[in-house]
């Protein structure tokens, strides 16, 4: 009798356990990675300080992701409905580019220029979402259409050539950098956070409320669910979807202008393969690539992972092809371990 | 709702920990390194007395391009011989934004000295700004930066190179001949300069650019352009390529032809990396290449100069060498 009860509450301890791990898989994920970047930190040649124990490093783990995490929240919420945005990248570019564009070619005010740019990505991604909404058309062609003609759009806007002041005659600003542009990556007085970063916790935040507490974000997941179950619950299935990518493409576009404050110009180039990070963030996180299942806050998980890793790696100067086997690695590894949970 | 907390919780503590990690800056321990600083005893207190070990840390924009590595083995190869100095390189595969970072890292690393050749001007002035304002000495290699906060800049004239080509060629030809170019890609810098300087070589004699085409740099694209040339075109004495590959490719189409007029073509090139131009001017492909010289050995020697307190030119530009079926044995010759 008493060796039963002892086994019994083993097992429930086992089972506590495991559900434990299992519901903070991410967190400790990060733990772990955050803990490799303890272990394997070069030492700063002056003080023998680990350098990955030094704000600078974590700062700059959210400062150089930033654009990577604004694609990925906004691409978050497309998953969710279990559909998938290969644009955001050029989107970003076709934004990075426009904005520079008005700001240092035309010379217009910020005011005016971020706005219209950040819109432009919204368009994108509303007519994205259109496509998918009315003609049923896969998110992975309409996506992979939009991801050539950004691309496109910005190369024809910019005339093939990267948006900075002096590149042509006829440019508004000459020379210097737009303040703007220094404004958005300079630390705050006091803080010692860029407003690119603070920009991109924000977005985050605000979006997992959304998700969490709003009928959108409860549509979103229930079309990811089932997009059957939910017509016949009375959703407007077209009307979510063109809000889901048009949030997805509008975030591109702020992502857009957080580029071209940081290289300081507007690149028609800017941004490749910045979706494929996007959609790693998002799938090493947790969020099911087939809809329905996963949060923002996973989303956060995953960038900060990506973005540990990726510090880690260059700051011990490895070289570019073990990087490429380990990001490869990581993304099965993630993945595989996401499917265990289903079983 | 307990679970999101819960999650929110969890996040909250490991950011916490890290933030209390890297603020509290505590003795530092034995332990913590990965070896990568190992034995640099010398470089604690820095500054006071003379340090047993240099660090220069190198930031690459692409090590997908041949010259490129080259520049990283001409630096390695330099560093070796000096063993005080400690190497760091890194590859930015083609991205500013890595290199932004790059350059951060080995400024919040306190490395000795920055060897950096950026990818593109605008984005890197402000990171090696950042670097001198550190007291961190910038070495600037073929790419310039803007402004003038930096210690030192070494390049190479392409208009130089090619005009030395064009002045080779008249010379080769006899003053006489039709000439195809091959052009790198005509919207970069280099492409306009290793043409305008083939012109300025041309100027006087009587050769012609018969037929000329933006080949990119590739070899593939240079391959279709020289068929075209020589289906259209009887007599072609030369052909001038922006660089080594694209002279190959001709060479390949013209063999590949059957009419032995690879044989009686003069094919030229630029840049005269080892495995590329200067072994095809060995096996009788080329008739000679231009160096276009990395400047990584020339960086380190100026690296050296500038640790020890010397002082050095703010911009130097390097020469180029001729490689020729006559001299490739001995190693070329220098151009002055």
């Amino acid at each position: 009798m008493k060796e039963g009860s002892a086994e019994k509450e083993r097992n429930a301890l086992a089972a506590r356990v495991k559900s434990w791990t299992d519901r903070y898989r991410g967190v400790l994920a990060l733990v772990a990675v955050v803990l490799l970047g303890c272990i394997f930190s070069p030492e700063n040649y002056r003080s023998d300080w680990p350098l990955f124990l030094t704000l600078d490093t974590q700062l700059d783990v959210l400062f150089e992701y930033s654009e990577v995490g604004i694609l990925a929240t906004g691409m978050t919420l497309v998953i969710l409905t279990g559909g998938i945005d290969l644009s955001v990248g050029s989107v970003l570019g076709m934004s990075a580019t426009l904005f520079s564009l008005m700001v240092v070619a035309y010379g217009l005010p910020v005011a005016v220029a971020l706005p219209a740019a950040v819109l432009a990505g919204a368009v994108a991604g509303c007519l994205c979402g259109g496509l998918i909404a009315k003609t049923k058309m896969q998110p992975f062609v309409a996506t992979l259409a939009m991801m050539a003609a950004a691309r496109g759009m910005a190369k024809l806007i910019s005339g093939g050539i990267k948006v900075q002041p002096g590149a042509r005659e006829w440019y508004a600003v000459q020379s210097g950098t737009p303040a703007f542009f220094e404004t958005m990556t300079s630390a705050l007085p006091g803080i010692p956070v860029q407003p690119v970063t603070l920009l991109f916790v924000f977005t985050l935040v605000f979006m997992w409320l959304v998700v969490k507490y709003t009928r959108f974000g409860r549509h979103l997941y229930a079309i990811g669910g089932s997009e059957e179950a939910a017509r016949l619950s009375g959703i407007r299935i077209g009307l979510t979807k063109v809000a889901a990518y048009g949030l997805c493409g509008l975030f591109a576009g702020l992502a857009g202008v957080c580029n071209a404050s940081r290289m300081t110009l507007g690149d028609p180039e800017a941004g490749s393969t910045y979706e494929l990070d996007a959609i790693a963030a998002v799938v090493i996180g947790g969020t099911s690539l087939m809809g329905g299942r996963g949060n923002m806050l996973l989303t956060l998980l995953g960038t900060l992972i990506i973005g540990y890793i990726n510090k880690i790696l260059s700051l011990n100067a490895v070289p570019e092809h073990y990087r490429l086997l380990a990001k490869g690695a990581i993304i099965v590894a993630a993945v595989l371990i996401q499917q265990k949970r289903r079983d | 709702m307990k679970t999101t907390f819960r999650a929110i919780a969890a996040i909250l503590v490991v950011a916490s920990l890290v933030l209390i990690t890297s603020c509290k800056r505590q003795q530092p321990s034995a332990g913590g390194g990965s070896g990568a600083g190992a034995g640099s005893g010398g470089g604690k207190g820095g500054g006071t007395g003379h340090k047993e070990q240099w660090v220069i840390g190198m930031s690459q924009c692409n090590l997908g391009e041949p010259w490129r590595v080259q520049m990283n083995e001409d630096i390695k190869k330099a560093a070796a011989e000096h063993p005080r100095i400690k190497l760091i390189l890194k590859d930015a595969q083609n991205k500013s934004e890595a290199q932004q970072a790059q350059t951060k890292e080995f400024i919040s690393q306190g490395v000795d000295l920055i060897i950096i050749s950026p990818k593109e001007a605008r984005p890197l002035t402000q990171p090696v700004a950042d670097a001198i304002d550190k007291g961190i000495p910038v070495i600037v290699l073929d790419r310039k930066v803007e402004g003038d906060k930096y210690t030192c800049f070494i390049g190479a004239d392409n208009v130089k190179i090619g005009r030395e080509a064009g002045k080779h060629l008249v010379k080769l030809l006899g003053g006489k001949g039709n000439v195809v170019e091959l052009k790198g890609l005509m919207t970069s810098t280099p492409g306009q300069e290793r043409h305008n300087g083939f012109m300025e070589g041309l100027a006087g004699s009587e050769l012609k650019i018969v037929f000329d085409a933006d080949c990119q740099w590739l070899e593939p694209n240079a391959s279709k352009e020289m068929n075209s040339a020589l289906s259209r075109l009887e007599k072609i004495d030369a052909v001038y390529a922006h660089n080594d590959p694209s002279a190959h490719g001709a060479f390949l189409a013209a063999k590949q032809e059957g009419k032995g007029r690879e044989k009686t073509i003069k094919f030229i090139g630029i840049d005269a990396l080892p495995h590329e131009g200067v072994r095809y001017v060995k096996e009788g492909i080329m008739t000679a290449t231009f160096q276009y010289p990395t400047g990584g050995k020339e960086a380190i020697d100026v690296a050296m100069k500038i640790l020890k307190g010397e002082k050095v030119e703010k911009n130097i530009t390097l020469g180029t060498m001729i490689y020729t079926a006559e001299n490739v044995e001995k190693g070329g010759e220098t151009i002055q």
